[in-house]
């Protein structure tokens, strides 16, 4: 595939080589489902047989219909939800809770809304045995990679969508963990905020080295953003096809490659 | 000073002193012109001066200081019991199944109604009113701080929990913040409710303490100034508790809940 030569010349450093997908799965989901109850018995399947290996350092965006589990997915990989078979692992080893080495960053609202920004992305540091004062220090710093100082001491009442979205990431990014789970971040934000945090969100993953799971309903947010789309289909909820992203980043919206591939995607979710 | 004007202009505080002072003002003319009989509703500075005549200053700071004693152990302790009955009754099931029936029982009986039994379990002394006064705090507090935890937005337990908190750290460093602003609201009515029957119970078993002068005072056929003294002087306190603990409620949580 010549995009992919491309991607290699053009990849930072550390991943420089092969593409990362063939590569040794360091999040590694297997036969994962997931059902629940259902009223009046039986149950209903949220998930069912899902496979899926993500490489280190990878951005991977899951794409579908509302109800086709991509949430309860992430969640899964998250530790914030059990799953009702198979297994998740993260280099090796499963998962059996939240804060195993994942950040996790939710649509909206999920900042502490008593603490102030800085306090926001200093509050896992607090179980790290840091000093105030370096603790302050790294919540400023991560503030700092978000373009947020400025507003370090406002509350997030008292800050935009896209603000507290970015404190968001930068609370995520605060415990340096491996993988970045991303539950729709953007999805609240008009476009241009949109937009802007997109090429923010990947200057970050590529500055820090995270392995990316993405959420979102917008197959252009998947295209700008992903190394792989995976694309999930309702009722139960599994995978349906998975599209390689070959193009370099930055990639241009309106190039041909971006929009033959945005058809495809399209006409398989559609069809 | 310029400041000082035009917050006073901006606050409804500053429109509500003039109508208070308007009232004083109507109320006062009326007596004087003998539009009321000043023997059963004499003018405000007159009333001063009746129970002035029969009273200390003494004797009132003395009441007054028993009356707050009261109330701030009472509903202290009201307050305090209800918060952590009622944040354990939200965070923890099985407890806050045994719990809330318990409480729902309970909770619609107003606290006057014990008096009664408080008297005959407590006696007359400081108990049956600390008792009361705990009633009145305690239900209004346990029940917002109960709806308090059963309404945090889920998103911010898990916020806490894919940064590695469970358990207890969770409760305190989450949950209980998050609940905060019920809990404040709970608060400043259970302290409105603590204060009203502590005159209440004052009134009906006492021998010192606001509601006691004023009730004694009609006892012993003394003057109705004293009584409309004591009356004004429960209110203006009440008055200012109540705007203290809404100042102290909108420093901690005015800024970040937008009250």
């Amino acid at each position: 595939m010549a995009p992919r030569a491309h991607l290699a010349l053009r990849r930072p450093e550390w991943s420089r080589g092969e593409h990362p997908v063939v590569n040794v799965p360091f999040i590694e989901i297997s036969s994962v489902r997931k059902s629940f109850p259902a009223r009046g018995g039986g149950a209903v399947s949220v998930l069912s047989g899902i496979d899926l290996a993500i490489a280190e350092n990878e951005f991977v965006s899951l794409v579908g219909r509302s109800g086709c589990g991509k949430t309860t997915l992430l969640n899964i990989i998250a530790g914030l939800e059990a799953a009702s078979g198979g297994s998740v692992a993260i280099a090796g080893r499963p998962v059996t809770g939240p804060g195993q080495g994942q950040g996790v960053v939710f649509q909206q609202h999920a900042l502490f809304p008593w603490l102030a920004a800085v306090d926001n992305v200093g509050f896992g540091f607090r179980n790290a045995g840091l000093s105030k004062r370096q603790r302050r220090a790294r919540s400023m710093e991560l503030l700092r990679l978000v373009g947020l100082q400025a507003a370090a001491t406002k509350y997030p009442r008292e800050l935009s969508g896209g603000m507290q979205q970015r404190v968001s990431i930068a609370r995520a990014l605060a415990l340096d963990p491996q993988i970045l789970l991303m539950d729709e971040p953007f999805g609240a934000l008009d476009e241009l905020t949109r937009i802007e945090l997109q090429q923010e969100l990947l200057r970050i993953w590529q500055a820090r080295r995270k392995t990316v799971v993405f959420v979102t309903h917008s197959i252009n947010e998947a295209l700008i953003l992903s190394d792989r789309i995976v694309l999930l289909a309702a009722n139960p909820g599994r995978i349906k096809r998975i599209f390689e992203v070959g193009m370099e980043r930055p990639r241009s919206r309106t190039a041909p490659s971006f929009n033959a591939l945005y058809e495809d995607i399209w006409n398989e979710l559609s069809s | 000073m310029n400041a000082l004007a035009r917050r006073l202009r901006d606050s409804d505080l500053a429109v509500g002193a003039v109508g208070a002072f308007g009232l004083v003002a109507i109320w006062e003319i009326a007596a004087r012109t003998g539009l009321v009989d000043p023997q059963l509703f004499p003018s405000p500075l007159l009333a001063i001066e009746m129970a002035a005549a029969r009273l200390t200053a003494e004797t009132v700071g003395e009441n007054l200081a028993w009356s707050l004693f009261r109330v701030f152990s009472g509903f202290g302790l009201g307050a305090s019991a209800g918060a952590v009955i009622g944040i354990a009754a939200g965070w923890y099931r099985t407890f806050g199944m045994i719990a809330r029936p318990l409480i729902e029982l309970l909770r619609p009986i107003p606290p006057l109604a014990w008096i009664p039994l408080a008297i005959i379990w407590f006696g007359l002394g400081e108990p049956s009113k600390f008792f009361i006064i705990f009633l009145g705090a305690f239900f209004p507090v346990v029940t917002s701080a109960y709806h308090g935890m059963r309404s945090i937005d889920p998103m911010l337990l898990r916020a806490g929990q894919t940064m590695g908190l469970g358990g207890v750290p969770l409760l305190f460093r989450v949950a209980v913040p998050a609940a905060a602003p019920d809990l404040a609201t709970g608060v400043r009515i259970g302290w409105g409710l603590s204060f009203g029957v502590l005159v209440a119970a004052e009134l009906v078993a006492a021998d010192r303490g606001l509601g006691y002068m004023i009730i004694n005072e009609r006892n012993t056929g003394g003057s109705v100034g004293v009584i409309i003294v004591g009356i004004l002087l429960i209110g203006l306190l009440n008055l200012v508790t109540d705007a203290a603990i809404g100042a102290a409620t909108k420093r901690w949580i005015g800024r970040w809940h937008g009250t």
